[in-house]
């Protein structure tokens, strides 16, 4: 392809692309710092006010009033990111081993209906989430099962499972079988070949599968929105709820720490990868 | 083998129970809630009901029911949006992946993991996000009024455009990686033999790169598609106006307007596209594969 | 004696992608005694690889017998049986040292760490890796890799060490060089080797004995020579080394020797015992049994091919009928390609096979 103009026309293009990806984070960014606060859109200096109201640490003149709502719903949030993280590692935890388990079964042995059941795991991950995310709730109403953060990891493990499962899947595929024959040849048995051979080799794509089922249930909304609780939200219906009710100052900051949190975790995700190459 | 049969049992007996309990099941009720009646205040009678559908498909008797042809008209209107997000998807992201699939390396991976984040983070803040870019006085009207482009704010917020854009915005690494893929997986010296061969590049595009990246094409279009026709959160923020697509009706009976049964109906026509997507693009690529 | 491995009647049998059935193996009996070097020959899928599995216990058999010192190891899962593999891609644990690698039989069976490191050291020592355990796999190259993959699979003390083609990802001359150890090294532990291969120049090098493979079943069990020498059957002929096949009638007898001639009109001189005239027979004759003489088969030279030590002919028979492959010394007179040859064999040399 060598016509630099047309080449130049592309890098164009693909430039303006990434902007436009970037463009709306950075504008977060840029609201955060934002003193005003009655309308955030119109600039009125630079402040960590909303940041340090975030873990109640500021001292703004209000009535005591306002102040008391102020620290209630600043609580209500530390709740909810509490919640997304006990969520969210009781999930990764959970379909992590089933994930895993799926994969190494499908991989390694031969059985009728393997190939229909391979197919069965991908549903979960194609289904529309508000499908499940109802189905979910009907379930649980009729069954008389109270919602809680216990319903919300059910719905988040029966979609992540397949996520770590596919992942893992690839990771197995690309392993040679005879690794497990060598170890069973030199006397380990299943268990053994299983803890020494097999997940130390699998390793890379568990930690890819855990990290990506983590990321995604911090983030699931819609499923959480209808198996979760009344008083037991997560981060993103919190949000959700915020935006629905209209926005405060400090929804920028949470939202700048939470696209910083993401920066750090897709960076891991690339050390991992790039670790697994050696 | 007694002992494999052992271990292949507990390695997949508690995926298979969660999943049949928790997936299976759950799905199974909402095609038996789909045909109940609804109950007076919110709840439903266990006798059965085919009206659900008949509100929607036009078969409602008009005095328990009426066929509201809204009804319809929302469904295909969420199938449109959704068919516009793929459109717009694919050709946004088809010449960059182009263009990433030939940098030198060090830049690949740059632009790779420059595309990867935004999947990282929350969806609910990049929704944001725009929700501040294009409110009336929002960044966006604030640039062209003060360059002078517009008089009067833009109306864009709360528009079936935003809401396009929006899930544009929020699909756009799963459309662009299947892509990137493919692109990446073509074989250069193939495009190079068209052009030897006297191809020019238009028809080296055609005859050659596309084929061969269809699999990809398909594949993103399938991942993009599926979660857009019942996306219920991008017209929530950014569409404003309720029951602009099927999935914010579906959201309404079961948390305000409290018929479930019509909202299990509604999320089984959900389903049935979903499923008719999927068999469809299987299919094919199985034809595909098998061609070759 | 009785026999340190013995195989009866096994059967396997694969259903194919089409829904047929394939056997891999029908109806295998081998004996292997204690320390001897036996190589499972044949082309590939004639079911020497699942022979060689079944008895590291990787495939079930549908029927017959496997017994290891007379006793049935058909039940045992592979981590139970005496016995173990070098693989054909080693299969080393890419994310273990070198040393723990080797040490992993021993590892499993939880045996003491001074041990452990004493024959680990001493395993490593005698494939001639010391120093080397370490390293990351990923840091070896081929031949040492393989060198690793043979202590692993020697350090439990197997009664019977089992290799899949070991061999076949090395480069020519190193692969000479671990022929000779292999040999060496089975000498020197005095346990059995099982080896497949399907390179004939590799079990003609190293074997005590040969079992010759072909679609499930046994054609010829036999030393190096006999199956070189006295191949059963054409397959086998074939199979090893470069060989000239001669449909012949035998036409007389003249005392210890029988002129015999093919359809087209070569005439052999071919070993007289037991043959009576007017038979079929194919005479065998390798390449090496055949030289240029003043008198004897003539024909012309199609082709040359240099080898440095040797020169091989391909000649025309001036009758008629295939061409015959001829290795001669490089001497000083080499006939040109188009050049008219005589070429002489010692009747004594020639094989004869019952079959037409």
């Amino acid at each position: 392809m060598r016509n630099p103009l047309g080449w130049a026309a592309l890098t164009l293009f693909s430039l303006l692309f990434f902007a436009f990806i970037y463009a709306p984070l950075f504008v977060i960014v840029g609201y955060s710092f934002n003193a005003n606060p009655v309308n955030m859109m119109i600039w009125e200096g630079f402040t960590l006010d909303w940041y340090t109201g975030l873990f109640g640490l500021t001292e703004r003149s209000m009535d005591a009033n306002s102040r008391a709502a102020y620290i209630e719903s600043t609580d209500q949030m530390l709740a909810a990111l509490r919640n997304s993280l006990f969520v969210a590692v009781f999930t990764t935890t959970i379909a992590t081993v089933m994930g895993t388990a799926t994969a190494i079964a499908l991989a390694r042995f031969r059985f009728r209906g393997r190939r229909l059941y391979d197919g069965f795991l991908m549903l979960p991950m194609m289904m529309p989430d508000i499908v499940l995310g109802i189905g979910l709730l009907i379930f649980f109403v009729t069954l008389g099962m109270q919602l809680s953060l216990l319903t919300i990891i059910i719905g988040h493990c029966t979609f992540l499972t397949s996520y770590v499962f596919i992942i893992v899947q690839a990771r197995m595929a690309g392993l040679d079988p005879a690794l497990e024959e060598a170890s069973a040849d030199l006397g380990a048995s299943e268990w053994v070949t299983l803890r020494k051979v097999l997940l130390p080799q699998l390793a890379p794509g568990i930690m890819g599968g855990a990290l990506l089922a983590f990321v995604i249930s911090m983030d699931d909304l819609v499923i959480t929105y209808f198996v979760s609780g009344t008083g037991d939200t997560t981060l993103p219906v919190f949000i959700f709820g915020m935006i629905r009710r209209g926005v405060k100052p400090e929804i920028n900051a949470i939202a700048t720490l939470l696209i910083l949190a993401s920066v750090a975790i897709a960076a891991l995700g690339l050390w991992l990868r790039s670790r697994k190459t050696d | 083998m007694r002992r494999q049969s052992v271990i292949l049992g507990l390695l997949l007996g508690p995926v298979t129970l969660f999943l049949g309990v928790f997936f299976l099941l759950p799905l199974l009720i909402i095609a038996l809630f789909s045909v109940l009646t609804p109950g007076l205040y919110g709840g439903v009678e266990w006798a059965f009901y085919h009206w659900n559908y008949g509100r929607v498909f036009g078969w409602a008797d008009g005095i328990t029911e009426i066929y509201e042809p809204v009804y319809l008209s929302i469904l295909f209107r969420s199938l449109g949006f959704a068919a516009m997000t793929v459109g717009i998807c694919l050709l946004l992201c088809y010449p960059v992946a182009f263009w990433v699939s030939r940098l030198p390396q060090r830049w690949r991976l740059v632009f790779l993991f420059l595309i990867t984040l935004p999947f990282f983070s929350s969806l609910i803040v990049r929704l944001y996000a725009w929700l501040l870019i294009l409110k009336p006085s929002g960044l966006l009207n604030g640039v062209l009024m003060a360059t002078g482009l517009v008089e009067a704010p833009l109306e864009i917020l709360y528009t079936p455009a935003a809401v396009v854009l929006g899930m544009v915005y929020v699909m756009i690494p799963f459309m662009f990686l299947p892509l990137y893929g493919a692109i990446d997986n073509l074989d250069r010296a193939q495009v190079e033999a068209s052009l030897d061969l006297g191809a020019t590049r238009v028809q080296t595009f055609v005859k050659v790169m596309l084929p061969q990246t269809l699999p990809g094409i398909m594949g993103g279009a399938v991942i993009v598609f599926i979660p857009s026709v019942g996306n219920f959160i991008v017209p929530d923020v950014l569409g404003g106006a309720k029951g602009l697509m099927i999935g914010n009706l579906v959201e309404q009976q079961f948390l305000s307007a409290r018929n479930w049964p019509f909202g299990a109906a509604l999320s089984m026509i959900i389903m049935s596209v979903v499923l008719v997507v999927l068999l469809t693009a299987v299919t094919r690529a199985r034809k595909r594969s098998d061609t070759r | 004696m009785t026999a340190l491995l013995e195989i009866r009647g096994a059967r396997r049998e694969f259903v194919t992608p089409e829904g047929g059935r394939l056997a891999a193996l029908d109806g295998v009996d081998l004996d292997v005694g204690a320390n001897e070097f036996v190589t499972l020959l044949g082309p590939s899928g004639c079911g020497k690889t699942t022979l060689l599995r079944a008895v590291s216990g990787f495939e079930t058999l549908d029927g017959g017998t496997i017994r290891l010192d007379g006793a049935d190891i058909a039940a045992l899962p592979p981590f139970r049986r005496p016995v173990n593999t070098v693989f054909q891609s080693y299969a080393l644990f890419g994310h273990m040292t070198v040393a723990r690698n080797v040490g992993y039989a021993l590892e499993v069976q939880g045996v003491p760490r001074a041990t452990y490191e004493a024959e680990v050291a001493a395993a490593l020592e005698k494939v001639g890796l010391s120093g080397l355990g370490g390293r990351k796999p990923s840091q070896l190259s081929g031949g040492q890799r393989q060198r690793v993959a043979l202590a692993r699979a020697i350090i439990a003390k197997p009664r019977l060490l089992l290799l899949d083609e070991p061999l076949s990802a090395l480069d020519r001359n190193l692969r000479q060089q671990m022929q000779i150890e292999l040999k060496a090294l089975q000498h020197r532990l005095g346990i059995a080797f099982v080896f497949v291969t399907h390179d004939q120049e590799e079990a003609l090098t190293m074997s005590d004995r040969i079992v010759v493979m072909r679609a499930g079943r046994i054609e010829q069990i036999g030393t190096p020579r006999d199956i070189y020498r006295q191949p059963k059957n054409r397959f086998v002929a074939e199979f090893i080394g470069e060989t000239n096949l001669f449909p012949v009638l035998v036409e007389r007898i003249e005392g210890a020797t029988a002129l015999a001639r093919t359809d087209a009109g070569v005439v052999l001189a071919i070993p007289a015992e037991g043959r009576r005239a007017g038979e079929r027979v194919t005479a065998i004759l390798r390449p090496t049994d055949l030289a240029l003489a003043g008198e004897g088969i003539r024909g012309t030279v199609t082709r040359a091919v240099y080898l440095g030590a040797d020169l091989h002919l391909f000649v025309q028979p001036a009758a008629g009928g295939p061409e015959i492959s001829v290795t001669t010394r490089d001497v000083a007179s080499l006939p040109a390609t188009g050049e008219t040859v005589h070429l002489a064999h010692d009747p004594a040399r020639v094989h004869l096979l019952a079959e037409a």
